[in-house]
């Protein structure tokens, strides 16, 4: 390729120039700012994604906008440089000028030339973070699904006009992250898709079906571990449960064992009853023990390792006090989780402070490393556990 | 709102665009200032078969090579749309066209060095190196 030298060659002949020989680096007749292009620096991994527009930014005027793959988000920052760029575009791009020979004043010299578009005045360099999900919760939050809901939906079909709905394509267009990182934020919020909407159920409404749905099964018999999903559902649905809410109850609830058989799960299950025991308030542990067991269904064993990243205990004189403070309620940016944390104790044990990190992903961040970032590690002698205060 | 990163070329025909990246600044002398338009700025020569390069300016010589970018940088146009066949409802409709990617550079990271003796009469430019 290296013979056939255009005489006005753009990036291709600067690229490949044949030993020997020389090129003209000129400024382009539509040389400018050409502030419309940008210049991305970009990882080859995430390259195929681009070239497939699998890629798309994402955020609010107000917001710095982010980039995301199918997968990863990343967040974009220009960097700038003080060298002097020259940007060279290839000659079948729509830059390419025709040669101009007749005005040259080297006439005789059928140099070839290159042709400066623009000075490039930086790149827009990407860093993986993690996806901005806080939002996804509070969007949600503003119109859950509770159960009035089903008795308007039968008076009159006018529920689209409600606000506070949002469609998948409105979470996309509101939250800064993947469409696999926003997958997984709904699911992890127990959200469900209803009539095309995004939506949080109302707990109380969510627990009156799950409490259906073990009532159902002392009558019927069935177990625990191999429940199909068109009796449950229909079962469900002739006690006045939509479908759609029905099938939710056995996802948030449950395992799926194959295409028809759902299991229960004992974390889940035991953790909603620990919720609602401890919903009105900070209880002793003794009696909460026993009002847990109790509502438990036969076959599943309340175990308190069950509550890791749900409850706190604390001492009080002699008594051991029970209280509700969910790991999913907590912010996720470190900042403001770690000072959420420290409000509610001064001083955390490993232990204790454990699960409600674990969750925490900074992408280059290890949990070590946070923990130093954000937290005081005093450890009163080598052998003793050590104990994380607020930096 | 969404900005949908679009790509005509797809994988492996993305046209190569390059640079030439030169340590401080090129000014053209006072009475080019405004119209840099088809003015040439040096002449880049490759003496050897070597990946070895020097650029002209003037009466200065750079040296220099080319060199491979630890990552490939996209060119990205911004376009807006004002028709009405955009597949979604951004009021805003902007979208980002691959045009092209940048996978090496010819860098010159050292200071010129003088040409006195072959000094060209129609030497255009001067190049001032900033430290």
């Amino acid at each position: 390729m290296e013979e056939q030298q255009p005489v006005s060659g753009g990036a291709e002949a600067l690229l490949h120039l044949s030993p020997g020989s020389s090129i003209s680096l000129a400024y382009h007749p539509l040389f400018g700012p050409h502030d419309d292009l940008i210049f991305l620096d970009l990882d080859e991994k995430i390259l195929p994604d681009v070239l497939h527009g699998r890629v798309v930014l994402r955020g609010q005027p107000d917001e710095d906008a982010v980039l995301c793959t199918t997968s990863k988000t990343y967040s974009i920052k220009f960097v700038g440089t003080s060298n002097s760029v020259f940007l060279v575009p290839p000659n079948q791009s729509e830059y390419h000028q025709p040669p101009q020979e007749s005005d040259s004043h080297n006439h005789h010299d059928q140099k070839a030339v290159a042709s400066v578009i623009k000075l490039v005045p930086g790149n827009m360099e990407l860093v993986e973070v993690a996806p901005r999900l806080d939002k996804l919760k509070s969007l949600l939050s503003e119109n859950p699904y509770t159960c009035d809901e089903l008795e308007v939906e039968n008076l009159d079909g006018h529920r689209e006009s409600r606000t506070g709905l949002y469609n998948w394509n409105d979470l996309v267009d509101h939250i800064q992250a993947s469409d696999e990182e926003i997958r997984s934020g709904l699911k992890a919020l127990s959200a469900v898709e209803i009539n095309g909407h995004w939506r949080l159920v109302d707990e109380s409404y969510m627990r009156n079906i799950l409490r259906m749905l073990l009532h159902n099964l002392v009558l019927n018999d069935w177990s625990l571990n191999a429940l199909n999903e068109v009796d449950v559902v229909n079962i469900l649905e002739s006690d006045g449960f939509p479908r759609v809410l029905a099938k939710h109850c056995l996802q948030v609830f449950g395992e799926r064992v194959n295409d028809y058989v759902w299991k229960l799960d004992d974390k889940r299950v035991c953790v909603e009853f620990a919720r609602e025991i401890l919903g009105g308030g900070k209880k002793k542990l003794e009696s909460f023990m026993d009002e847990w067991t109790q509502k438990i269904p036969d076959g599943m064993q309340p175990s308190f390792d069950l509550l890791e990243g749900e409850v706190l205990t604390e001492r009080v004189g002699v008594e051991t006090w029970i209280h509700a403070f969910s790991v999913s309620s907590l912010p996720s940016t470190p900042a403001e989780r770690f000072s959420i944390l420290f409000q509610e104790r001064k001083k955390w044990d490993w232990k204790d402070l454990e699960p409600y990190i674990r969750d925490l992903s900074v992408p280059g961040l290890s949990s070590e490393a946070l923990l130093l970032k954000y937290t005081r590690r005093t450890q009163p002698t080598p052998d003793a556990e050590p104990v994380f205060s607020a930096r | 709102m969404q900005i949908r990163m679009k790509c005509n070329c797809g994988e492996g025909n993305c046209s190569e665009w390059a640079i030439v990246d030169v340590q401080g600044v090129v000014e053209a002398q006072p009475s080019f200032q405004d119209r840099l338009q088809n003015l040439e700025i040096g002449v880049l020569c490759r003496p050897s078969s070597q990946e070895v390069y020097t650029l002209t300016i003037g009466y200065h010589e750079l040296t220099g090579s080319k060199v491979p970018l630890k990552k490939p940088i996209l060119v990205l146009k911004k376009t807006k749309q004002s028709g009405v066949d955009s597949d979604r409802e951004n009021n805003c409709n902007v979208e980002l066209h691959v045009v092209g990617v940048i996978r090496q550079r010819i860098l010159f990271k050292t200071r010129p060095k003088a040409l006195i003796s072959k000094a060209k009469v129609e030497a255009k430019e001067t190049q001032k190196s900033t430290i």
